[in-house]
Order: structure tokens, then sequence, then C-alpha cells
């Protein structure tokens, strides 16, 4: 029975935690230029991101390392810096992006603009995560994410030709505007594969103490949440493919997005979609502020748990309380939160090399997984997407400096 | 067991079982024997900083100097004190005796305790 309860956080988790600022933009995005087009790139985002998943809960439960502690000892100081580094610039982006999203939301309920909104949005956010603990965190996170599923139910309503929408499963060459589409499948395999979300996982699955036994919660919680995850992703960029595709809508900021909803579910819609955007924002920034600090303390061997007070790990607390603060200065500073997200978006995607192929060398060594190392399926799949991720996102870097994303 | 294999970049553990940094460098020294042998882990940032480079390390120890009072080394911990290398290494010594952790604990002190919420 418990394990069940704990199956059935873990695919909460998967769900209410997959849509954040990043995959909703893209998606809508998607579905307004391309229509059903890119629903592939959702379809093998989800499925990278959901093996990675996996891997990271079996490192912890077998070898009881953090990402960050295998990589630092596996790979030395001098290297573990790079992806180090490298992730706290994306993690920042990132986040501020998701704080911007959050504050886009009350400014669509409120009329007062985003930008008044920042500070008290990153205040709660940092409140929360200074007196909260880390299993209200994640259980009020993805509970409360759930409401995100209304991108699903919106799409049954608006009855999409089911024909087309599965054709879109199919990867294929873009039959108009070539270098817009590879912008966004690579913007769409950035939002999915975020590497925030693996190494807060591990870090998770080590707070819990798993063990050997954990292991098939752990394969069901990966391949199921982020299964059910990627539907919702794809539930958000099926609508924009029929509400915006055929009137031609360009969507050029977050401020048009909730029509996506009311056309499909009326009033209901609008509350529906502030709330999901809000909750979903707002749950990916605590995660991200929480993985930055985690990963400096795993880094440097630092006390840390989201369980114990800030006076307790003074280092690790003040490492999201400075990541937070900083995130919020964006949007203070009235930055364009679509352009925002569509650069951080690439730019995670171009970072992802650094981070996953260390983990797969460490996921390949069995002083770590003992028995339980990496298959040749699993290898295969995650480098080919994550090195067709890295190159498209090179290739799109031109695109993204001249605004033409 | 291989030092760097195996002690280097590894989490330290106090006696009570808290985390106190990682294994940041290894001090070998010859002995009047000629064989080399391992007197010292240490644990720091100017450590750190060393390994990044040599004009990095220069820098830390300068930093160090001028802020750091009496103390313008990284915290070295005695071999003899190391009493398991398996997941962790363990080693007999009082992270609260030592200066291991004095920026924690400045922090804390300095800024946490100052944050609402902040004491325990």
């Amino acid at each position: 029975m418990k394990r069940l309860v704990e199956i059935a956080l873990g695919v909460v988790t998967g769900i209410g935690g997959f849509l954040e600022a990043g995959s909703l933009a893209t998606a809508a995005q998607a579905g307004a230029d391309f229509r059903f087009d890119l629903i592939w790139a959702v379809i093998l985002g989800a499925a990278c991101l959901a093996f990675l998943v996996e891997m990271c809960g079996r490192l912890s439960a077998i070898s009881k390392h953090t990402v960050p502690d295998a990589m630092r000892e596996r790979f030395g100081f001098r290297f573990f810096m790079v992806p180090l580094v490298i992730m706290q610039l994306v993690m920042y982006l990132v986040m501020a992006t998701e704080l911007g999203g959050v504050a886009i939301a009350l400014q669509l309920v409120s009329g007062v603009s985003y930008r008044w909104w920042s500070i008290p949005v990153g205040l709660l956010a940092w409140a929360l995560l200074w007196k909260g603990t880390f299993g209200l965190i994640e259980k009020g996170v993805s509970v409360l994410g759930l409401v995100t599923l209304a991108f699903v139910v919106g799409a049954f309503h608006l009855h999409p030709p089911l024909a087309d929408v599965l054709h879109g499963a199919i990867p294929r060459l873009p039959s108009h505007d070539r270098a817009h589409y590879w912008f966004l499948a690579v913007s769409i395999l950035g939002a999915s594969i975020s590497p925030y979300l693996f190494f807060f996982y591990s870090a998770g699955a080590v707070e819990d103490k798993w063990d050997v036994s954990h292991l098939s919660i752990n394969r069901i919680t990966a391949g199921a949440g982020m299964g059910f995850g990627g539907i919702v992703a794809i539930g958000a960029l099926v609508v924009a493919g029929v509400v915006f595709h055929p009137a031609g809508v360009k969507v050029d900021s977050f401020e048009q997005l909730p029509i996506l909803l009311t056309s499909a579910l009326g009033h209901w819609g609008f509350i529906l979609f502030v709330a999901s955007l809000a909750v979903a924002c707002f749950g990916a920034a605590q995660e991200i502020a929480l993985t930055s600090a985690y990963l400096m303390a795993q880094g440097f061997g630092w006390r840390w748990s989201e369980n114990l007070p800030p006076s307790d790990d003074a280092r690790f607390s003040l490492t999201y309380t400075l990541m937070t603060a900083l995130a919020c200065l964006p949007a203070l500073l009235g930055v364009d939160v679509l352009k925002l997200t569509n650069i951080s978006m690439v730019v995670s995607a171009a970072s992802l090399p650094v981070v996953v192929l260390p983990l797969l060398v460490i996921m390949n060594d069995r002083r770590y997984l003992r028995d339980y190392p990496n298959g040749w399926f699993a290898n295969t799949v995650v480098s080919a997407i994550v090195v067709l991720a890295f190159a498209l996102a090179v290739a799109s870097f031109p695109l993204l400096l001249t605004g033409g994303g | 067991m291989l030092l760097v294999r195996d002690v280097l970049d590894k989490q330290m553990v106090d006696r009570h079982g808290n985390r106190m940094g990682k294994v940041d460098g290894v001090v070998i020294r010859w002995a009047d024997d000629g064989a080399p042998r391992v007197v010292y882990l240490e644990a720091g940032a100017v450590t750190l900083a060393r390994r990044l480079g040599r004009r990095l390390g220069h820098w830390a120890a300068g930093l160090a100097h001028r802020w750091g009072g009496r103390h313008t080394e990284s915290y070295r911990i005695p071999w003899n004190r190391v009493r398991a290398v398996t997941l962790e290494l363990s080693v007999d010594v009082d992270a609260e005796e030592t200066r291991v952790n004095v920026v924690e604990d400045w922090l804390r002190q300095h800024v946490v305790e100052h944050i609402p919420g902040g004491r325990k």
C-alpha cells in the first residue's frame, strides 16, 4: 500500500511538474505555426527525459550518490566546474523565465503589470523554501500541478482530427519556414529535457533514502510520470494547432495564450489557464532554486537538506536565496518573458551534452551502478537525442540572435 | 586503494556523521627513507583554486591572506585521522571543533540569523 502511494505520488509529480513556462510557450508556438507537425519533438523530449530521470533515480538508489557527488568524484574538481558553471547559468535563465511566467499569470487576472509582480512572487517562492520541507514542496507542487491537465481536457473538447494528430507523432521534414521549424523543434527539446528536473529527482531519491527495492518504483515513476507529462504538453500543442493555426495567429507574447483554453472551455478556460501557468511556473521556479543549492552543496560537500532549518545549512539556504533574488531581476526590469523563454530553451538544449554525457559515463561505471548499469538501448537513445538537440541548438543560435525565432 | 580514484574529491564526514566538505587536496611528503607518504588531506577554497590554475591559486591565497585572518591555508586533516574510506571518507574529528565550517558559521551568524525565520 505504501509503495502504491509512492508510485502514485511519483507519477503525479511527473505530470504536475512537466509543464512549465518553456514547454507551454514552445508547444503553443509550434501548434500556431506548424499545426500538429512538431508533436514528435515533444515525444522525443519526454522520452529522453524519462530515460534520464530513471537513470538518476537508479544512480541514487544503488550508489547512494547524487549526480553532482558522483560527477565530482568520478571526473575530478577541474572537470566538474564545467557542468557546474554551465548548469547554474542555464538554471538562472530558466528560473527567471518561470518567475516571469507566474508574474504574467498574475498580470492576466489583476491587470497590474507583470513587472510589479516579480518581487512578491520571488518573495513567496523564497519564503516557502525557507520555511517548508522537501516533501511539502515536492508534493504540494505536483498535486497543484495537476491543474495543467486542463490542456488535455481542452484538446479533447476541440475534437481535433485524430489521424492528423497521430501523423504529427512521426518526425518529418518541414514543408515551409525550415529554419523556424528546427528552431521550434530544438526549443521543445530544450524545454522538455531540463537537467534541473533529473538533478532534483536524484537529490530527492537520496533525501528519501532509496535503495535497491525502489528500482521498480523508479522505473514506473519515470516512465509513467514523464509519459503523462508529455501528454499534457501535447495537449497544449494540439489546442494551439486547432485554435491558432487556422486563424494564422503568430504567438509573440504570453498574454495571447489564455485564448487557447477560453475557446475550448469558455470562462472556466481562462481561470484554468491562469492557474496552470501560475502553478506550473511557480513549482518549476522552486525546483530550480533548490537544484541550484543542491548542486553547490553536493559539489562542495556542504551540509544540505531541504528538511533542515536554514540555520543548520546556511550556505545551502543562502544559495537558493541568492538565486531567487537574482532571478526576479529580468521580469522586474521588464524583459520580454517570451523572448527570454525562447533564449533559455535553446541555451538549455545547447548545454545538454556537458551535463548528460558525463552522466552516461557514470551510468556505465560498475563501481557506481554495480549490477545495474545502463543497457545499450538507454545509452543509444539518450546520446542520440542529446546530440541532436545540441546540433540543432548550435544551428539555431544565429536565428536567435537576429530575433528571427 | 588509489589516491586519486578513491580519496580525492570524496565526501568527508566527521565522527558524528556530519558532512564536512570534500577531500579537495592530498598532501604527500617524502619521508627520510625516500618513500612518499600521504600526510594530510586538505579541505578549502585555496586548494580548489590551485587545482584550477596557478594564477587563480595565487589570487585565492592572496584573498585568504587579506581576509582570512590567521588562517591563509586550507584546513588540513592528518591522514592518521582517516577511519574508513567507503562511500564517504570518515575522519575521526569533530567538525564543530575545526575551522572547516568557518564560512558556514560566519554566514549563519551574520546573515541567516538576521533574516526572519532564520533562527531555530
